[in-house]
């Protein structure tokens, strides 16, 4: 996020930024994305509605709670009070894991608001609502996808801004057992442009 | 030494982190230290070929981790780890290190010699903060070994054999020392060229609490180079 939002380029006088964590690992992993935010001195906050009841995911709600970053009861379904409170939103409800049809429903409110929010959607793994594979028709638009591990099949649909990968820990027999293709890092870095 | 171990202390209970989050964060940092200290270009051997020395406890782990993405990086570590814990944490670091083809060495190298000539680095991750009284064998030969090595040795957090305050004149003088979270007094007494904070988690109001007055990390690196 920092690679695509830097702090001096942000719209609004606060760097804040909405983190909407879905149910299961996609949504871990926007709890942990938003601590690391809260140490680049961004302002996340979270909107985690179902929450999961995994030791490892509470462990990471209470590190996200004990580091001051605030979770919001409800979001709004004003899309205009999103626009103007935060400069980004991160997408991290639905992961590549979500089963076609199958645990989406609780999600569908908060992915119809999205899709009419007018600031940038960075999501996590797979924009939310996609088919893994497929794609979308009619979903969320992300402005940048942060790929993890390697990119998945439906990421060919995307038309957004900035695709990354991220996840830098495949060995390379993995790497190479699965033919993923996967980009050359640069340095010590963990995110790679595409 | 008694304030590190409180802030760890609050870090686990309090924040609720898990030994592995924060190992794992740990043992990045160094590897990333590692790397800007000393790229792959800068070796003399034949391949980027780096010994790391675990000790047998969250120090030891720190440089299971460290090895590992020291090999993500493109290096070729080797590990000694000659007392492992039998717990799940470190026997899971070490089979990432396995599969990931990272060799265990079977023996320490004998002579300090032998070492300059394989290895370009050398990663002491013996004993941390945590570390009081007398060197146990095998590590009071290693340490032998190291004092006479001439190619660089960093130390992650502590100089092995050091008093975690107020430091060891006679004993290993590394050439980098990554501090985690935050130094320990004894960094006071490190005269090698290189010096980075590591360890990026520490809450800002753990901070203040502690009044740690950390520098302020680059942008979005994990590591902070001091000196």
């Amino acid at each position: 996020l920092p690679q695509a939002f830097p702090l001096p380029s942000l719209p609004r006088k606060q760097p804040t930024v909405l983190v909407v964590c879905g149910p299961a690992q996609n949504g871990a992993i926007g709890l942990v994305c938003a601590r690391h935010l809260r140490i680049f001195d961004y302002e996340p906050t979270i909107f985690y509605p179902k929450r999961s009841p995994d030791p490892l995911y509470r462990d990471f709600t209470t590190q996200c709670e004990k580091m001051d970053i605030p979770f919001l009861s409800y979001l709004p379904t004003e899309v205009q009070l999103i626009n103007d409170a935060y400069n980004a939103v991160v997408d991290a409800v639905l992961g590549a894991e979500a089963e076609v049809g199958e645990g989406r429903e609780p999600c569908a409110a908060i992915l119809a608001t999205l899709k009419h929010i007018r600031i940038p959607i960075v999501s996590l793994d797979v924009p939310s609502g996609w088919d893994a594979e497929s794609g979308s028709s009619g979903g969320i638009s992300p402005d940048v996808l942060v790929s993890l591990a390697a990119p998945k099949e439906c990421a060919r649909r995307f038309v957004g801004r900035q695709h990354f990968v991220a996840g830098r820990f495949l060995p390379y027999d993995v790497q190479k057992k699965f033919e993923l293709n996967a980009p050359e890092y640069p340095g010590t870095e963990c995110v790679v442009a595409l | 030494q008694e304030e590190a171990q409180a802030i760890d202390q609050e870090l686990f209970t309090e924040y609720k982190f898990s030994v592995d989050q924060l190992m794992e964060l740990a043992g990045l940092s160094c590897a990333t230290a590692i790397a800007k200290a000393y790229p792959p270009s800068s070796f003399t051997t034949s391949q980027p070929a780096v010994l790391v020395v675990c000790g047998p406890g969250n120090n030891g782990g720190d440089g299971l981790v460290c090895a590992r993405h020291l090999k993500m990086f493109g290096y070729q570590p080797a590990v000694y780890y000659p007392k492992r814990p039998s717990k799940p944490l470190f026997e899971g670091l070490t089979t990432q290190c396995e599969k990931m083809d990272i060799p265990f060495l079977p023996e320490f190298p004998t002579e300090p010699a032998f070492i300059d000539e394989l290895y370009g680095v050398v990663v002491d991750a013996i004993f941390g903060f945590s570390f009081k009284g007398a060197v146990r064998e095998p590590f009071g030969s290693i340490l032998s070994t190291l004092e006479h090595v001439t190619v660089p040795i960093a130390s992650i957090d502590i100089p092995s054999g050091w008093d975690v305050e107020k430091g060891k004149a006679d004993g290993l003088q590394p050439d980098m020392l990554i501090s985690l979270t935050a130094p320990k007094k004894a960094a006071m007494h490190f005269t090698g060229r290189y010096h980075f904070l590591g360890g990026r988690f520490v809450p800002p109001a753990l901070q203040e609490k502690y009044a740690l007055n950390l520098p302020t990390y680059p942008g979005t690196d994990c590591v902070l180079q001091l000196t």
